[in-house]
């Protein structure tokens, strides 16, 4: 097939027998504009289950309530709005939900700090402009517009990025449920299973904060960081997995005892104690969310790959962890330090080559 | 027609309160049994009265200590008094049938006492083996009139059982769930059936501690189910059973009858539940005998009792003899949503009362699909009560996503976690932190019960509310925090005595419930700087204060007789003069001069014993407290003048020789000093001339710890004894360049602790500090900055500014300049010599 090379398929193509095999055993009512019905939806997403002898894998890990209301509120034609650290799974999230209702995730609009207004509702190609005037042919269609125009799903990324009068446009959008084009004189309503999925991040800088209009037109989720040690573990194995098979990484998957601790270390910097509660840490500047404890085993793995025997060594490690913990020179190095000293080292015969090699990087 | 109507219910259930009054009304029996216990049939009269506002609990306990309790809490949902009320307004007879309060409380006695546990298990083990055999012959007569009757009943029920127990399978999710845990458990549940005998099926009970505690094996099964179904217990029963309507009945049975196949208790709760089946089951029969048609009969009881009811023998007269007991008294008392929620387990509690009453409400009107309207319109009125913008919009779209999502659990209804988690997604904004204040007030709620006047009460419960009324106190009976300022100063401008000193006699009352340690009121430290005149008082009502009200009861008769026993059991364990002082001061706060002289006399002869200096000067100081103030509590202080004299003259025979001490305990004799010097200011009898002579000598004594000489120094300068030359002379002396540096900032450090304006404004004492510490060498320098440091540490910012410009009037520098020095911020290198005095080597001191 031509597209291994690519290097990321949309969720509708990665997961199609899936998804194929939930909508041949529907049996509930499907709402107008989906493919298959709510509860199918919710199983593709937290599977875990054979249908018609498919496996269904997990797609979200953390709390199936969570999955639940967003599906609900989908099924009510409210815009969802997904919020939460960086690493909670919001853009996955969002793009299987728009991939199991409606088959086709690709209408997404990057929100960053330099969206335009245009590129939430609709732009001209100018050469066509000038040529004939004003007329559909020369629109450049939003994929909000597309969305309304089809009864699907559009969605938005990182919406908090983009500068409050271009998050205004969405306001009535999402209001009115039409859009209106004066240029033409036209009022496009929104079909029937339109809808929006936004996400947002709350930790990171240089966002912009949301207006209480816009967010009253959202259901808002808050999907929490994983909850727990073994939740966060397995959310890491499985993603490693997937991700270096997509990248022929010619190294094998990381132990499970390297899992452990790199998810240790992320979740006590994280949480600013040790695990068992005994201990205060100083936090570090940076987030340490979990996908950064996924790209750090992924990185590990392309260096045991590339230049080593394709194991992932305490060295491969230590670089990679050192890179993830120190953002900010100063500060968190000394947290990352007294972490080594106070916690690290104590921890036995288990962690002392890990410790021995991130100790040689800060001396 | 056949055997009784048993109606399995769950406890604190609208829709099973709401059923049950349905199939009353269908059954119109002559006879009403509730699950409950069967001498405390005397409370329903009050259960029923038209002033009684639940929630309310029936509180049953020992009448020896240490007091034990068993508490059945009701709400007007709660399907036990629904059942009550139906039989009051239908003058139908109504009963409890379960055992009696006090075997309950001896049975529970039996459970913690380790010791004896493993007797009486085998005691009942061995009544139980006996009722298989005897059972059936002692009860044949009872049995041959009706039971006949009743067991072929019995039989079609079993065999319909299975038809209904379909049926409810088709309609009702629950029993396939309870199935599935059931298939999880069968082997197990199997093998332990086999190994207690095969006592005829079914017998692994459940629920043996399902008032106060926990029924422990069937929380597994909750916990089993809810792994199932991914749901918290409460919310799979409220999905599955509370929406079910008329098919409440069968469906409830079903449960009860699956789970107690399903789950298995340790044996003695399991022993507990067949002991009260048996004896509920005697009830029954005996009101058959007393001629009251079976079928006639409506039962009320926990949906797990059915299949036991239906099946176990009756209890004989002879096991009903050996039942252990103990004597026990009942009484009612009002009850709090609040306290309902904050107690979980079956049929303890529930999360929500408010929502369940609101359910009810619900039910009764017009019907379960305005639950939602009730609940979300309710949370966006607390919300905005709170303050935060809410929108219809948002209260409308929380409606349609808690539908869509009951819709997705297969509910016909939204339930209380659908809405709650639709009002968060919507008015919450994803947190659940927004709505907690409003979501605990929709679904928690601030109701308190209330009992109309009248109500069997301890003795000590009338003296309360009597006197909470006589006081005009009943406005602060409320859950929420209330203040309550008193002024204790006889009011001149009323007619009455009683009036005039109206507060005083709340001030007593406050405080001998506090002495009781009825959390009721909080004393807050008084807020007056040069008076005493009043108090600040927190009152909050609880449904615990009641209980400790109860608990009083066995101290005495009244609140006060039993706060002067509390009192006078605590005098006499007290063993230091302190603990005696502070009873006394009890004593003296709530009016109680008895209580007071005994309290007085108990210290007296505790202060015979020698006791430390600062015991001693705290026991005088709280009774030179009463005696300044005596007088405003209505308190004759002549008796306790003698004592104060002598504990006077005692502290100053110690005083000296406290002095020797080291650099820690310096600041606790220099209090003392303090002390005895308020005292003599205050009082005229106590010799003066005594404690300013100890002072002089302790001032120029050099071999005495310097802090306290410099501390005595310093009294004497305030009252003007010690002049201006003695001043000069000791420091002087005190600050030569002889004296080792920690002697000489010791002192100055004791000087400084009081009336440092004094010490500010004499210039010649800087001056001298100044040329002292020109003299020092520079290790000597560091050894006196630590205890300068420490004496200037709670000057004010003001005072030392002063004490700067002082300083800098010396060096010849102008006060702006010594301020600006003094203002700038330490530079790093000043503080590494800082950090560098804390740990500061003492090891030659």
């Amino acid at each position: 097939m031509a597209e291994t090379k690519i290097q990321r398929l949309p969720a509708e193509e990665l997961y199609q027998t899936e998804m194929e095999a939930l909508i041949s055993a529907e049996k509930d009512p499907i709402p107008t504009g989906w493919r298959m019905s709510p509860r199918s939806v919710l199983t593709y997403i937290t599977g875990g289950v054979k249908v018609k002898g498919v496996d269904i894998t997990p797609k979200y890990m953390g709390n199936r309530r969570l999955v639940e209301i967003a599906i609900s509120t989908l099924v009510t034609d409210r815009a969802l709005l997904l919020i939460g650290e960086p690493g909670t799974a919001k853009s996955w999230l969002s793009e299987h939900l728009s991939a199991a209702v409606n088959g086709d995730s690709t209408k997404v609009i990057q929100g960053t700090a330099g969206t335009t207004e245009e590129q939430i509702r609709y732009s001209w190609n100018y050469a066509m402009l000038i040529a004939r005037g004003p007329c559909m042919e020369a629109m450049v269609k939003s994929p909000v517009y597309q969305a309304m125009e089809s009864g699907s799903i559009a969605r938005i990324e990182e919406i908090s990025r983009c500068a409050s009068e271009v998050q205004d446009a969405l306001i009535s959008l999402l209001s009115e449920k039409r859009i209106s084009i004066p240029e033409l004189g036209l009022e496009i309503p929104a079909q029937k299973g339109f809808s929006v999925i936004a996400t947002a991040n709350t930790r990171d800088k240089g966002v912009n904060d949301m207006s209480a209009a816009l967010k009253r037109r959202f259901n808002i989720v808050v999907l929490p960081t994983p909850s727990d040690m073994a939740t966060e573990m397995e959310i890491v194995r499985t993603r490693v997995a997937q991700l270096s098979s997509g990248l022929d990484l010619n190294a094998k998957q990381p132990e499970q005892d390297t899992v452990e601790k790199v998810v240790t270390i992320f979740r006590e910097l994280r949480g600013g104690a040790t695990l068992d509660g005994k201990q205060k840490l100083k936090a570090t500047s940076g987030v340490l969310s979990t996908a950064e404890a996924i790209s750090l085993l992924a990185n590990s793995m392309a260096l045991a790959g590339s230049f080593g025997n394709g194991t992932i060594t305490a060295e491969d490690l230590a670089a990679a962890l050192q890179g993830a913990v120190i953002k900010d020179e100063d500060k968190d190095k000394v947290s990352w330090v007294e972490y080594l000293e106070n916690v690290m080292k104590k921890r036995g015969s288990a962690w002392l080559p890990l410790y021995r090699a991130c100790r040689e990087l800060n001396e | 027609m056949g055997g009784p109507v048993i109606f399995g219910v769950r406890h604190l259930s609208p829709a099973a309160a709401f059923q049950l009054r349905k199939a009353l009304e269908k059954a119109a029996p002559d006879l009403v049994l509730v699950e409950g216990p069967s001498d405390l049939n005397d409370q329903m009269k009050w259960l029923c009265h038209p002033d009684t506002r639940f929630p309310a609990a029936i509180l049953a306990y020992t009448q020896t200590p240490p007091v034990r309790t068993i508490l059945y809490p009701f709400a007007i949902y709660s399907p036990e008094i629904q059942a009550i009320l139906w039989a009051h307004e239908h003058w139908v007879e109504c009963r409890f049938m379960d055992l009696p309060s006090g075997v309950f409380l001896a049975l529970e006695k039996q459970g913690t006492a380790e010791e004896t546990a493993a007797g009486a298990e085998g005691k009942e083990a061995a009544e139980k083996s006996r009722e298989g055999a005897e059972g059936k012959e002692t009860a044949e007569k009872a049995r041959e009139g009706a039971e006949g009757k009743e067991a072929a009943e019995e039989a079609k029920e079993v065999a319909e059982g299975k038809e209904t127990a379909e049926k409810a399978k088709e309609v009702v999710e629950g029993k396939e769930t309870a199935e599935k845990a059931e298939v999880a458990e069968g082997k197990e549940v199997a093998e332990k059936v086999e190994g207690k005998e095969d006592r005829g099926g079914t017998e692994t009970g459940l629920s043996g501690k399902e008032r106060e505690g926990l029924g422990d094996t069937t929380e597994s099964v909750y916990r089993r189910l809810e792994v199932f179904t991914g749901e918290e217990h409460d919310t799979f029963w409220e999905r599955n059973f509370e929406q079910t309507g008329e098919r409440y009945q069968e469906a409830a049975g079903t449960f009860g009858r699956m789970l107690r196949e399903a789950s298995s208790d340790d044996a003695r709760s399991t022993a507990e539940t067949l002991v009260r089946e048996a004896y509920m089951k005697r009830v029954i029969l005996q009101a058959v005998a007393a001629g009251i048609p079976a079928e006639k009969i409506f039962i009320v009881c926990g949906a797990f009792h059915v299949a036991g009811l239906e099946g176990n023998q009756p209890m004989t007269d002879e096991e009903e003899r050996a039942l252990p007991r103990m004597d026990s008294t009942a009484t009612l008392m009002p009850y709090s949503y609040y306290r309902l929620s904050s107690r979980s387990g079956y049929g303890a509690g529930n999360k929500a009362p408010a929502y369940f009453e609101l359910l009810w409400e619900a039910m009764q009107g017009g019907g379960l699909e305005e639950t939602p309207y009730l609940y979300l319109t309710r949370l966006a009125a607390a919300h905005r009560r709170a303050g935060n913008i809410v929108s219809s919009a948002e209260v409308i779209e929380a409606a349609r996503l808690a539908d869509t999502l009951a819709a997705m659990r297969g509910s016909r209804y939204p339930v209380l976690a659908d809405l709650r988690d639709a009002s968060v997604t919507t008015m919450g904004h994803g947190n659940f932190s927004e709505l907690a204040l409003a979501a605990a007030d929709t679904e928690i709620g601030k109701k308190i019960g209330f009992l109309p006047e009248g109500v069997s009460r301890t003795s000590v419960q009338e003296d309360f509310y009597r006197q909470l009324k006589e006081l005009r106190l009943e406005k602060y009976r409320t859950a929420e925090l209330q203040e309550l300022d008193l002024d204790l100063r006889e009011k001149l401008n009323v007619k009455s005595r009683q009036a005039a000193l109206a507060d005083l006699r709340r001030s007593f009352f406050l405080h001998r419930l506090r002495v009781l340690g009825i959390h009721f009121a909080t004393l807050l430290p008084s807020r007056q700087t040069d008076a005493n005149w009043g108090e600040y008082w927190n009152l909050r009502w609880t449904p615990e204060a009641e209980i400790e009200i109860v608990e009083s009861s066995l101290l005495g008769e009244t609140i006060e007789t039993a706060a002067a026993y509390a009192m006078k059991e605590r005098a006499e364990n007290s063993a230091t003069i302190a603990q005696a002082a502070a009873i006394f001061e009890d004593a003296f706060l709530c009016g109680m001069p008895t209580a007071a002289v005994h309290a007085l006399s108990m210290l007296q002869s505790l202060s015979v014993e020698a006791a430390a200096l600062n015991d001693v000067t705290e026991t005088a100081w709280r009774l030179s407290f009463v005696i300044r103030y005596g007088d405003l509590r209505q308190f004759r202080t002549e008796p306790v003048i003698p004592l104060l004299k002598q504990l006077y003259l005692r502290a100053c025979l110690i005083l000296e020789e406290s002095c020797i001490c080291d650099a820690k305990a310096a600041p606790v004799v220099a209090g003392s000093m303090e002390r005895l010097n308020a005292l003599v200011l205050a009082h005229d009898f106590l010799e003066e001339e005594r404690l300013l002579a100890l002072l002089r000598e302790i001032s120029d004594r050099d071999d005495l710890n310097p802090h306290c000489s410099g501390f005595a120094l310093a009294i004497l300068l305030e009252r003007g004894i010690a002049g201006e030359d003695l001043l000069a002379r000791e420091v002087a002396r005190r600050l030569s360049p002889g004296v080792p540096a920690d002697l000489g900032a010791g002192w100055f450090e004791g000087l400084a602790a009081k009336n440092r304006r004094a010490l500010i404004v004499r210039l010649s004492l800087w001056r001298q500090l100044d040329e002292y510490l020109t003299g020092l060498d520079d290790t000597a320098f560091r050894r006196a900055l630590v205890f300068l440091r420490r004496a200037f540490a709670d000057f004010s910012p003001g005072e030392k500014n002063d004490v700067a410009e002082n300083l800098g009037e010396i060096w010849g520098c102008s006060p702006s300049q010594a301020a600006e020095l003094i203002m700038n911020e330490t530079t790093a290198e000043e503080q590494e010599v800082l950090s560098g005095l804390e740990d500061f080597d003492f090891d030659d001191i």
